[in-house]
Formats: structure tokens, C-alpha cells, sequence
């Protein structure tokens, strides 16, 4: 019984991370519809960034997170300005937007591999909360805590952000009919720039708190990620963060059960047999509004 | 001539590559030309690959026999996934595919007794040039008869607008799987092929990158014209292998940066029927 608690607290951990990630790929293909294979860069340089930021500068935990969050989002910036930026307002879809970010991720990737020198990295122990609280006899490390914690508080605000604010009536109106949201008086390059940030940001999160749990900042970090956050996305929904979050726990807590009771080759089976079994049951995942006419 | 044999001894598998590549990207300008992004063909080339090596290896089937038994299995998976996929809105069919290559790697790794689980698979039968050139040919001219024939038009009639082409008289969904199909055969042949130069098949051998290669090659070339799919396979193809020999430092960095430039300044591709037509037409108006 212990252990299943226990596990099921693991799961959610690494869920958390899953769900962070899932938030901002969600964000950027259903306000700029773009599926974006560069997204799992995002985390891989803002894990290296932070990462960096730790070892060679000294900076304290608090920063080292804001380190890998802000180049996070830099870096989305910039690939959404140079890769898709030169491709709005030429109708080349999906498609186009796919293959420049095609490009950038295997710019990126290479690039990750030279800065860690094609290594697998870890943070060194000190260099972020290691202790371990007890309730009863169960185990909680902090990091875990901080993982579903901010979560939790990233999930509230941009979904607060997205239903309540103008900012995010901007995004949904955006992401619903752009030449609308314009004739209405948004500007798209306002909102655009934001989502951008906003996404590369949330990545950049999941990017330093999934290198720091899994003991692993590398170009592998990311492509994980991406694939696992992209599952998450489809099973959440693409119209709603907090399916994401509730998706990626759900992944998490089911990869770490089916690991450890029926056998770890079951893994990610079930990931994807979930992800395919929802795309074409109920493609609007789990919390998803009804159509799909955006991108 | 020496130093032309060596160039080619030297560069003899990238073309072989580049050959397989321009089936899996004829395989996704198949479904494409009916108005589908469909990352499928990995699946289908996996179907075509595994079934066509043990044919090959574990019943010693001819050569001759073993490249149509391939195509059939990729077409037949092909029926299948369409009859499933078809029902879905175009996006999430887009998403669907790309998730059945991952479904597709998970199941060869627990099938060890027909694909060689995490070990891997020997073939026993290397492909030489000349038949990748013929195969190749044979392709291109399906796709060539098929661009002119009543399916051809129908198709561009289902890509560029379905309401209006089921009003004049065709069936999108029926069109689309007919191009499905077509797509399996192509898939499933480069599949076998693909076994067949690398020699050897591992569960990654039918993976993401291949997605990636053929969508790239595709838009790269032109999407709408079946020899952009041709094209855009060898250029995608070679793009690495030049920028090893010229900057070999930072090779993925450069290919990366080549393919974004080429996105961004020619959209439509390398083959483009739209820009014929319109210097065609520039130049009536000139002569009149």
C-alpha cells in the first residue's frame, strides 16, 4: 500500500512536468496553430541554461528556475520571429509553419548536443531543495512538492490569464479567426509575441524541473518531452490548459504504475495507446470544446 | 575519370538514400494530393519492410515476388488505418498519424518473433542502384499516368476545395482512399527497400526521422507536382552530405538553416505548376 502512495506521488511528479510542458505546446498550436517539433528545444536549452547558470555562476535555486523560464521563453521568441513570422499572411498553413520548425529543431538539437558536449548532465546535489519531508511514514521530496505545486499555480494563472483577462480574450479571438480578431481591433502581433513567450516560458519550467528529476539535461530531454507533452495535449484537449495539466498528471501517474506492475516495456504503450485511442474516439480530448475550426 | 569514380564510390549511398527517400515522399505526396497531411507511410514502410525481410530471410521468396508482396502489405495497412483515419477532421488526422509511428515503434519492440524486438533484424539481400533506378522509374511513371487521369483531376478538384468537388460529382472520402492506397503500395515498397540498403532493421529504423524527411522532401520539392516529391527527396537527401563536405563542423546547424531558407524564400517549392503557368501566360501576353 506504501508503495503504491508512494508511486502514485512519483507519477504526479513526473505528470507535472508533462503537464507544464503540454501547456505551452498546447498554447502555441491552438492560438497560432502551429504544430511546433521545435518545441522540446525550448526545455532542453532552458535546462541547459539553467543549468549552466548553476555550475559556473553560483546563482541560488530561485534564480537558476528563472534562468531556464526566461531563455525559454527568448528562445521561443526568436524562433517564432525568424521560422514562422516570414510565413504568416502567405496561407501556407500547417504545413509551412511544420517544416521551418522542423529546421529550427534540427538546428537547435545540434546545437544542444554541443553544449553539453553530447553528454548527459546533471544537476550536482546541493544545487536545488533535496530534502524529504515525512507525512506518516511516506516519503514527499521537496522537489516533487515544487514540481506539482507550480503546476498547480502555473495551470490557475493562464487559465485565469485566458478566460479573464483582455490579454487572453486577444489570444482566443486570435486563435479563433485572426482577419476577426483584427477587424475587432486586436493586434495579432501583440498577441502573437505574447502566446510565444508565454509557451517557450511554461516549456522553459518543465524544461529545468524534468532535467533536474530525471538527472538528465540533454538534447533527449526535450524530444522526450515533446512527445510525451504532445500525448498530454491530445488526451487534455487543445482548447483547455487545465485538460493539459490534468492529462499530463494522468500520463505521468499511469507510466509510473504501468512501470512498476505490469512491465516497464508497458510504459509508454500506454501513452500512446491512449494518445491514439483519444485522437480517434474522442478527438477533442477530454475537455475540449466540441469543433475544431481554428489554424 | 578517376576522380569521378571516387566521387561516386563516395557518394554511390547517398543516392541510394535519396532513392528511398523519393518513395516515402511520393508515399506522402500521394495522400497530400488529395488534400491530407498524413504521416502514415512510416507505419506502412514498417508493415512493408518487416514483412518483405522475412519473406526474404525466413521462406527465401525471390526478389521478384517479395517487392509486390511488400507493396501489398503496405497497401493493405494502408486500407485499414485509412478506413479508420477517414472519419477524422483533417487536423486531427494530421495528429493521429504522426501518434500511429509511435504506436508503430512500441509494436515492433514487442514483436521480437517477426521484427527482432530491440536486437534488430539482418536482411540477407542487398538493393543495387540499378533496381532502385528502374523501381524508381516505374513510379514516377504511375504518378506521371495518374497526374493526367480522371483521378488525377479529381483529386486537385477533392485538395482544393471538397464541398465544391462532391457537388460536381466525386466522393472526397472515396478519392482519399484510393490515394491512401496508392500511398500504402509506395510506402510499403520504399519500406522494403529501405531494409534492403541499410541491410539491417532496428526499431528505430521506422521512426520519426523518416516522417520528418518526407514531409520535408515534399514541401521542399513542390507539393504540387508528383516530380517534387522526387525532387525534394534527392535535394533533402544530399543537403546533409554537402554541407559535410563543406562545413563539416556544423553540418546539422547549416542543413537546418538551408531547409528554413528555402521555406521562407520559395514557399511553394523547387517544382511549382503555378509559376509555369504564370510565366507561360506572361509570355502569350507578351507575343500578342
Amino acid at each position: 500500500m506504501q508503495l503504491l502512495i508512494e508511486q502514485i506521488i512519483n507519477g504526479c511528479a513526473l505528470g507535472a512536468v508533462y503537464g507544464l510542458f503540454a501547456i505551452g505546446f498546447g498554447l502555441v498550436f491552438s492560438t497560432l496553430g502551429i504544430l511546433n517539433a521545435a518545441h522540446g528545444t525550448y526545455a532542453t536549452f532552458a535546462a541547459i541554461a539553467a543549468y549552466y547558470g548553476s555550475t559556473a555562476l553560483g546563482l541560488p535555486f530561485a534564480l537558476t528556475v528563472l534562468t531556464g523560464v526566461l531563455s525559454g521563453a527568448v528562445l521561443a521568441l526568436v524562433v517564432d520571429q525568424l521560422a514562422f513570422q516570414p510565413l504568416r499572411g502567405r496561407g501556407s498553413g500547417m504545413i509551412g509553419a511544420l517544416i521551418t520548425s522542423i529546421a529550427c529543431w534540427m538546428v537547435l538539437d545540434s546545437l544542444a548536443g554541443s553544449a553539453t558536449e553530447q553528454q548527459s548532465l546533471s544537476f550536482p546535489v546541493g544545487t536545488y531543495p533535496g530534502a524529504i519531508w515525512y507525512v506518516g511514514s511516506v516519503p514527499l521530496p521537496e522537489m516533487q512538492i515544487l514540481a506539482i505545486g507550480l503546476l498547480l499555480a502555473v495551470t490557475v494563472g493562464v487559465h485565469w490569464l485566458l478566460a479573464h483577462s483582455r490579454l487572453g480574450a486577444a489570444m482566443r479571438a486570435v486563435g479563433w479567426n485572426q482577419a476577426a480578431a483584427q477587424i475587432a481591433g486586436v493586434n495579432p502581433r501583440v498577441v502573437i509575441v505574447a502566446t510565444a513567450a508565454l509557451a517557450g516560458a511554461t516549456s522553459g519550467l518543465a524544461g529545468v524541473l524534468g532535467g533536474i528529476s530525471t538527472n538528465n539535461v540533454s538534447a533527449s530531454l526535450g524530444e522526450g518531452m515533446l512527445l510525451k507533452g504532445f500525448a498530454a495535449v491530445v488526451v487534455g484537449g487543445f482548447s483547455d490548459v487545465r485538460g493539459a495539466a490534468v492529462a499530463g498528471v494522468g500520463l505521468g501517474v499511469a507510466e509510473v504504475l504501468s512501470a512498476q506492475y505490469i512491465s516497464s516495456s508497458m510504459r509508454d504503450a500506454i501513452t500512446y495507446g491512449l494518445l491514439l485511442g483519444f485522437l480517434v474516439l474522442r478527438p477533442r480530448g477530454l475537455f475540449g470544446a466540441a469543433s475544431f475550426v481554428r489554424a | 575519370m578517376d576522380t569521378l569514380l571516387d566521387f561516386w564510390a563516395a557518394y554511390e549511398s547517398t543516392v541510394a538514400f535519396a532513392a528511398v527517400n523519393a518513395f516515402f515522399a511520393l508515399s506522402t505526396y500521394a495522400v497530400m494530393s488529395t488534400g491530407l497531411l498524413s504521416f502514415a507511410t512510416v507505419a506502412f514502410a514498417a508493415c512493408g519492410g518487416f514483412l518483405g525481410v522475412q519473406l526474404m530471410a525466413s521462406l527465401h521468396w525471390p526478389l521478384l515476388l517479395v517487392l509486390p508482396a511488400s507493396a501489398l502489405g503496405g497497401t493493405a495497412a494502408s486500407v485499414i488505418v485509412a478506413l479508420v483515419f477517414l472519419r477524422l477532421e483533417s487536423h486531427w488526422l494530421a495528429l493521429a498519424s504522426l501518434a500511429l509511428i509511435l504506436i508503430t515503434r512500441i509494436l515492433v519492440l514487442n514483436a521480437p518473433t517477426l521484427t527482432g524486438g530491440v536486437n534488430g533484424l539482418g536482411v540477407p539481400i542487398q538493393a543495387s542502384l540499378g533496381l532502385l533506378a528502374v523501381l524508381l522509374a516505374g513510379a514516377a511513371l504511375v504518378f506521371w499516368r495518374l497526374s493526367a487521369s480522371w483521378y488525377g483531376i479529381a483529386a486537385s478538384a477533392v485538395r482544393e476545395d471538397p464541398a465544391v468537388a462532391s457537388s460536381i460529382g466525386i466522393a472526397p472520402k472515396r478519392l482519399q482512399l484510393i490515394a491512401f492506397a496508392i500511398s500504402g503500395a509506395m510506402g510499403g515498397l520504399g519500406g522494403v527497400l529501405l531494409a534492403m540498403v541499410l541491410q539491417f532493421l532496428s526499431p528505430e529504423t521506422y521512426y520519426i526521422n523518416i516522417a520528418f524527411t518526407m514531409i520535408a522532401a515534399v514541401v521542399l520539392g513542390g507539393s504540387y507536382h508528383w516530380a517534387g516529391a522526387i525532387l525534394g527527396a534527392f535535394v533533402f537527401t544530399a543537403l546533409p552530405v554537402a554541407m559535410q563536405a563543406l562545413v563539416p563542423a556544423i553540418q546539422d546547424v547549416a542543413s537546418g538553416l538551408a531547409l528554413l531558407l528555402i521555406m521562407i524564400l520559395l514557399p511553394r517549392g523547387l517544382v511549382d505548376p503555378r509559376a509555369w503557368r504564370a510565366r507561360a501566360a506572361s509570355r502569350a501576353i507578351e507575343r500578342s
